[in-house]
C-alpha cells in the first residue's frame, strides 16, 4: 500500500517530554484517526508533518517527498485544521480567503464560496465573532477548496456539538468518495473514529503504540472480566494491564486469541472499544508489543 | 438493496454486510452481472468507514458471489444455485439433527417439535 | 511571493485609512519633514509585525505553500516596496501643503528607517510574542530622542572622527549613511532567515 506521510524513526526532544523513534505509515485512500491523552504527542505530531517542527533525528515524509527541497509543492497538496484560529481573529473571510486562496496554486474560489454558503458561513463578519464550530467550519471550507489530497485535521470535532460533529463525519466520508484522498486527524472522541477511521494510531507518552486497521484492532485487543483465582504471574502476561475489584477483575489483553485458549469459558471475553484499549493502555506502565 | 446493520450485534459489520448480500443473492433479489454499489459509496450510505465495506467486499469476492473490475465496479457472480443449495441443505440437515438430539434428551415428542417448527416458521 | 507582499495591505485595510490623516497630522504639527518621512514610513511594515504578533500567524503562513526563506524574504522586501510607497504619498501630501522639503531629507530619512528596521526585525524572530512590540516601541524613542543627545555626549572623545565626518562633502556623506544603512539591512535580513529557519511553531 502506498504511504501519503511516512515517519522514518522520528525523534523530537522537548524539555521533560519526547517525541521518540516514531515510525509511522499514513495509507492512501484512507482516515486514520490518531487517538492519544491530552499531552501524550498528538500535536507535536501533527506539527512534525506540517514541518512546523524539525526532527531532531529521522525522516519525515510527505508523498513521497522530503520537506527539505519539496516543501511548497507539498503544501500545495495538504489541507490543514487546527485547533484553535489561526486566522487574523478581526478579519472576514472574504479577507482571509485574498491571503489564503493566492499562495495555492489550484485555488478555487467557486469552491470555496459553495463550502462557506453550504457550512453558512458569512463571509462579512470577523472570523472573531464565529462559534468554535463555525471556526473550524471555516478552516475546513479553506482546506478543501484547493484540491488537497491530503487533509489533515488537530482535534476538529473538539467542542464541537454532537450534530455538527456528525456533519463533518458525512462531509469526510463525502470528500473521500473519489478514494484519492487521505485524511488525518487527531481526537481523542473516539465514537467519531468508529464511524469512519479506517486505521487507529495510538499515541502515548511521545511512542506510537500502534497503527492497524480497525479490524486488527477489533481482532487483536479484548476485554476480559473474570474471578481473581483466575489470575497468577503467568496470566497476568497476557494483559495489558487488570484492574482488580472485590468482585473479580477486568483487563485488556492485546491477544485475544492467546486469551481465549488459556481462559476457555473460565472468562468472559468481549470487544474491547477504543476507549478500554486507551484507558487500559494509560494505566499500565509496563511497556507491550 | 437494503443493508441493514446493528451495532450491537456481536457479529462484525463486515459480516453483517456479507451476510445480507449473500442473502440478496441466494433469493433473486440480487441477479448476475447486477452491479454493487462502490465500496466507498456504500461506506458512506452506512456510515462505517471505507476498510469495513472493503473487506465484506472482499470476502464476497473470495467466496466467489462477486467479482470485481478495476475502474468499474462489483458485480454479482454467476451462480451455481445447485451446488449452493446442495451445500445450505446439507448444513440445515446437521442443524435439524442438533435438534432432534436435544429433543430426545428432554423428552419431546416429534409432534410437540413439529408444533414449535410450525410457529416459529410462521412467525 | 508577492501574496505575502500583498498580505500587509490586507491585514490592515481598515488602519489604511487613517494613513493620510496621520501624514496631515503630523504636517499640522509642523514636525522636521526627516521626521515625516521616517514614521510614515514605518507604518505599514510596523502595524502588519504588530497584527502578526498577535495571532498565531507564522503557524498560519508555515502551513501555506511558502518556504520560511520566502516568509522573510517578503518581509525585507515589502519593507521596501511599501516605505517607498508611504515616502511617495507623503510627498505628495506635502507638496500640496507648500511645506518645503530637500532630497537629502528623504535620504536621510531612507537610511534612518532602514536603520531602525534593521535593528527591530531581527527581534520580532528571537523574541516571544507579546514582548516584542513594547520593546519596538521604546526602541523607537530611544533611537529618535536618545540617539543625538548620545551623539553630543561623545562628542568629545569623537572629535576627530566627527570632525572628519563632518569636514566630508554632504553628497559623500549622505551616500556612505545610506551604503551603511543598506549593508546592515542586508545583514538583519540573513540574521532573521537563520533564525526563522530554526524556529519551532
Amino acid at each position: 500500500m502506498e504511504p501519503v506521510i511516512e515517519f522514518t524513526n522520528v525523534t523530537k526532544q522537548f524539555k521533560g517530554f519526547a517525541v521518540e523513534n516514531m515510525d509511522l505509515q499514513v495509507n492512501k485512500g484512507f482516515v486514520t484517526g490518531f487517538i492519544g491523552a491530552n499531552g501524550a504527542g498528538k500535536s507535536t505530531t501533527i506539527k512534525l508533518m506540517m514541518n512546523l517542527l524539525r526532527p531532531d533525528e529521522g525522516e519525515v515524509r510527505v508523498f513521497g517527498l522530503d520537506y527539505a527541497t519539496h516543501e511548497k509543492a507539498i503544501k500545495e497538496r495538504i489541507g490543514f485544521v487546527y485547533d484553535g484560529n489561526v486566522f487574523y481573529e478581526g478579519m472576514n473571510l472574504k479577507d482571509i480567503q485574498r491571503i489564503v486562496g493566492p499562495a495555492y496554486r489550484h485555488w478555487d474560489g467557486a469552491l470555496f464560496r459553495q463550502y462557506a454558503e453550504q457550512f453558512e458561513l458569512p463571509l462579512n463578519k470577523a472570523v472573531k465573532t464565529f462559534s468554535k464550530g463555525m471556526q473550524m467550519k471555516a478552516s475546513l471550507a479553506l482546506a478543501l477548496s484547493h484540491q488537497a489530497e491530503l487533509i489533515i485535521m488537530d482535534e476538529p470535532t473538539a467542542g464541537l456539538d454532537p450534530i455538527f460533529r456528525r456533519e463533518l463525519l458525512d462531509l469526510l466520508q463525502d470528500i473521500m468518495l473519489d478514494g484519492e484522498r487521505t485524511i488525518f486527524f487527531s481526537t481523542h472522541i473516539t465514537s467519531d473514529l468508529d464511524r469512519i477511521a479506517d486505521y487507529i494510531a495510538f499515541i502515548k507518552k511521545g511512542k506510537l503504540m500502534f497503527n492497524q486497521s480497525i479490524h486488527e484492532v477489533a481482532e487483536n485487543y479484548g476485554l476480559v472480566r473474570g474471578s481473581l483465582e483466575l489470575l497468577d504471574r503467568d496470566t497476568e502476561k497476557l494483559f495489558v494491564h487488570v484492574d482488580r475489584t472485590a468482585s473479580g477483575f477486568e483487563a485488556l489483553t492485546s491477544d485475544v486469541r492467546k486469551t481465549e485458549d488459556v481462559f476457555g469459558e473460565a472468562a468472559v471475553i468481549e470487544r474491547a472499544s477504543l476507549e478500554d484499549i486507551m484507558y487500559f493502555t494509560n494505566r499500565s506502565d509496563v511497556q507491550h508489543v | 438493496m437494503q443493508i441493514i446493520l446493528s451495532n450491537q450485534s456481536k457479529e462484525p459489520l463486515y459480516e453483517q454486510i456479507k451476510n445480507q448480500v449473500v442473502s440478496a443473492i441466494l433469493s433473486g433479489e440480487m441477479e448476475e452481472g447486477k452491479a454493487l454499489p462502490s465500496i466507498r459509496q456504500l461506506a458512506k450510505d452506512l456510515h462505517i468507514s471505507v476498510i469495513t465495506t472493503k473487506r465484506a467486499y472482499e470476502e464476497l469476492e473470495k467466496a466467489g458471489f462477486i467479482y470485481s473490475i478495476v475502474g468499474k465496479g462489483s458485480f454479482v457472480a454467476e451462480q451455481n444455485l445447485d451446488v449452493i443449495r446442495e451445500k445450505k441443505l446439507k448444513v440445515i440437515e446437521e442443524q435439524l439433527g442438533n435438534v432432534i438430539r436435544n429433543s430426545q434428551e428432554i423428552g419431546l415428542s416429534y409432534e410437540e417439535l413439529q408444533d414449535i417448527m410450525k410457529i416459529l416458521y410462521e412467525e | 511571493m508577492f501574496n505575502l507582499i500583498k498580505r500587509d495591505v490586507i491585514i490592515q485595510k481598515k488602519q489604511l485609512l487613517l494613513f493620510v490623516p496621520f501624514i496631515v497630522f503630523f504636517i499640522l504639527m509642523d514636525a522636521h519633514p526627516v521626521l515625516i518621512f521616517l514614521v510614515v514610513s514605518l507604518y505599514v511594515p510596523f502595524n502588519a509585525l504588530a497584527f502578526d504578533e498577535k495571532t498565531n500567524v507564522n503557524v498560519l503562513l508555515n502551513s501555506l505553500p511558502y518556504t520560511r526563506k520566502q516568509i522573510i524574504a517578503s518581509r525585507y522586501l515589502g519593507t521596501i516596496v511599501y516605505m517607498a510607497a508611504s515616502i511617495g504619498v507623503a510627498i505628495i501630501s506635502l507638496t500640496l501643503a507648500h511645506q518645503s522639503f530637500t532630497v537629502t531629507h528623504v535620504a536621510l530619512s531612507v537610511g534612518l528607517f532602514l536603520l531602525f528596521s534593521a535593528m527591530t526585525f531581527p527581534l520580532f524572530y528571537v523574541l516571544k510574542p507579546g514582548y516584542i512590540f513594547p520593546i519596538v516601541m521604546l526602541s523607537f524613542f530611544l533611537f529618535v530622542g536618545g540617539g543625538p543627545a548620545l551623539l553630543r555626549l561623545m562628542d568629545d572623545s569623537l572629535q576627530g572622527l566627527i570632525q572628519f565626518v563632518m569636514d566630508l562633502p554632504m553628497t559623500t556623506l549622505l551616500t556612505g549613511f545610506l551604503a551603511v544603512a543598506i549593508i546592515l539591512y542586508s545583514i538583519s535580513w540573513a540574521v532573521s532567515s537563520v533564525v526563522y529557519e530554526r524556529k519551532a511553531f
